[in-house]
């Protein structure tokens, strides 16, 4: 069985039921752990012991800005990552490694992760240069040291997943939060996927709905997500950057240009953003996020929180996006040409809280 | 070709055919600054400029285009010459891109080394690119900033 194929069975067998809570309400089944940090812990113990003395160095690493921001959308061929790379486990460490990732995130948060990996199975066998394209080239890290008091981080990320978790942060810390598809929709096997279904059918929803407001269209043209990583190429020499640099952000202020206010929009239309935030919310375990949905949905800042399309509220043509921007709440869907073809189409999603990124622990440069 | 630079050409070959089709590429102005003026060669992404002047409808050639959008100050708000002298089409790392060769000449009296560069080539229009600023006259280039709209100011002092 292919590697990935036993991630996936592994998902079947580690998913147990939990009574789901409001900041997960789109996931059916939590996962083993739904976030709670003694259960993370647990399971980076169990992985630890599985790995040799070489792969926990890999895996451990300091929890400082420059490892924190080491985090990127680009195939590891152009941005190398740091970490436990998941291809090079043999059967019981991934096995061990699943459950850390079952006990940090949500069902639909751990279903996303798998399935984009497909996605990268997928797009190595369509096309063939040296990118970096793999479900395997997807890796574990531990920044700092786990604890139930102190803080640290959990990143599981790749290509197109950047998961970043933050346990016993001044503030909460499940982003940033960046996650993609490409294709958008395919076939393996006999299997569909559509990783991104449940994220981008909420922000298209909540754009044709807000559509008929004029003052929700953005201005400006939109090729790629805001507020995502910068890539420095500079002739000769390998691309640098490509990572979190550039945090932390600005962001929009004042009142012009950032879409309608959530205040002005029908109860229907209003739920369309609560559930498109949700959407994203839901990725993570509840215990990580559930603090968060509960800031983003309260009434002082739902009043002052804004939502804005560009492009085909569909997202049915390259440069749609959409946009939910509040008092904390950064989150952005793009609509990219694909890669391998590029009369297809791929998402670019991507999460931000403008208070709590890295649990509020990492400052400027 | 020795192994590792068969293995580095390979690399950058993989750079390029990434960023062909994937990131959205951003714009670049390298600096190197002379005697009397700051050279500049700036660099913007034809596919991000398509966008942006779409959005403007304008036709006018590229070197016009930028005499709108580029420009430099003293610290104090006077105004540098900017000439552009060539304009090519290039490609780099496998992106399609116009290439401006820039000369910039600050006010009689004022210091070639402390500018404000005023640029919103493509940043007008396009929210997310991003304008990368380099200096160029140190044996690695250095970045000296970047631009992203709504900021189309960088101070720079060499």
């Amino acid at each position: 069985m292919k590697r990935s194929s036993r991630w996936i069975l592994g998902a079947a067998l580690l998913v147990i039921s939990h009574a789901a809570t409001s900041a997960d309400a789109l996931c059916a089944k939590p996962s083993t752990g739904n976030g709670q940090v003694k259960a993370v812990i647990a399971s980076i113990e169990t992985l630890k012991k599985a790995l040799s003395a070489e792969q926990r160095a890999a895996l451990d690493r300091p929890f400082v800005r420059e490892s924190a921001i080491k985090w990127s959308n680009l195939p590891v061929g152009i941005v190398p990552r740091a970490g436990l790379r998941l291809g090079d486990l043999d059967e019981k460490q991934e096995h061990a490694a699943r459950r850390v990732a079952a006990a940090a995130l949500s069902a639909c948060g751990l279903k996303m992760l798998d399935e984009i990996r497909i996605a990268d199975n997928y797009l190595k066998n369509v096309d063939t240069r040296k990118i970096g394209w793999d479900g395997g080239n997807y890796y574990m890290s531990v920044l700092g040291t786990p604890s139930e008091k102190k803080p640290w981080m959990l990143q599981i990320g790749g290509h197109h997943v950047a998961y970043n978790f933050t346990f016993n942060g001044g503030k909460d810390g499940a982003t940033p939060m960046f996650f993609g598809s490409e294709p958008i929709h395919f076939n393996m096997g006999d299997t569909e996927y559509e990783p991104l279904a449940t994220q981008s059918g909420a922000m298209s929803k909540l754009a044709q709905a807000i559509a008929k407001h004029p003052e929700a269209k953005l201005s400006g043209t939109f090729t790629d997500v805001v507020k995502g990583v910068v890539v420095v190429f500079v002739e000769g020499q390998m691309p640098k950057g490509g990572t979190d640099t550039g945090f932390p952000m600005s962001y929009p202020e004042g009142t012009t240009d950032r879409g309608i206010l959530y205040g002005a929009l029908a109860p229907d239309e209003q739920a369309l953003v609560r559930a498109a935030l949700e959407s994203y919310a839901s990725l993570p375990g509840a215990a990580i996020t559930q603090s968060l949905v509960a800031a983003y949905e309260s009434p002082e800042a739902l009043a002052n929180t804004y939502v804005g399309y560009s492009g085909q509220p569909d997202l049915a043509a390259r440069g749609s996006y959409v946009r939910i921007d509040g008092p904390r709440i950064w989150m952005e869907l793009v609509v990219q040409p694909a890669v391998a073809d590029n009369k297809q189409l791929h998402y670019h999603a991507l999460w931000r809280d403008k208070q709590s990124d890295y649990g509020g622990e990492i400052g400027a440069k | 070709m020795n192994r590792v630079a068969s293995w580095l050409t390979l690399l950058y070959a993989a750079a390029g055919s990434l960023a062909l089709a994937h990131k959205a590429p951003n714009s670049f102005v390298k600096l190197e600054f002379l005697a009397h003026t700051v050279r500049a060669e700036v660099l913007v992404p034809e596919s991000e400029l398509a966008f942006a002047t779409a959005a403007e409808r304008a036709t006018e050639p590229f070197a016009d285009y930028l005499q709108r959008h580029l420009s430099a100050e003293t610290p104090q708000g006077a105004a540098w010459t900017l000439v552009v002298r060539s304009v090519a089409n290039t490609t780099y790392l496998g992106h399609a891109y116009l290439s401006a060769q820039v000369e910039l000449t600050p006010p009689p009296g004022a210091s070639v080394r402390e500018l404000v560069l005023l640029d919103d080539a493509v940043t007008h229009e396009v929210r997310n690119h991003v304008v990368l600023v380099l200096a160029t006259d140190t044996a690695t280039p250095e970045v000296l900033g970047a631009l992203q709209y709504p900021a189309r100011r960088l101070n720079v002092q060499r």
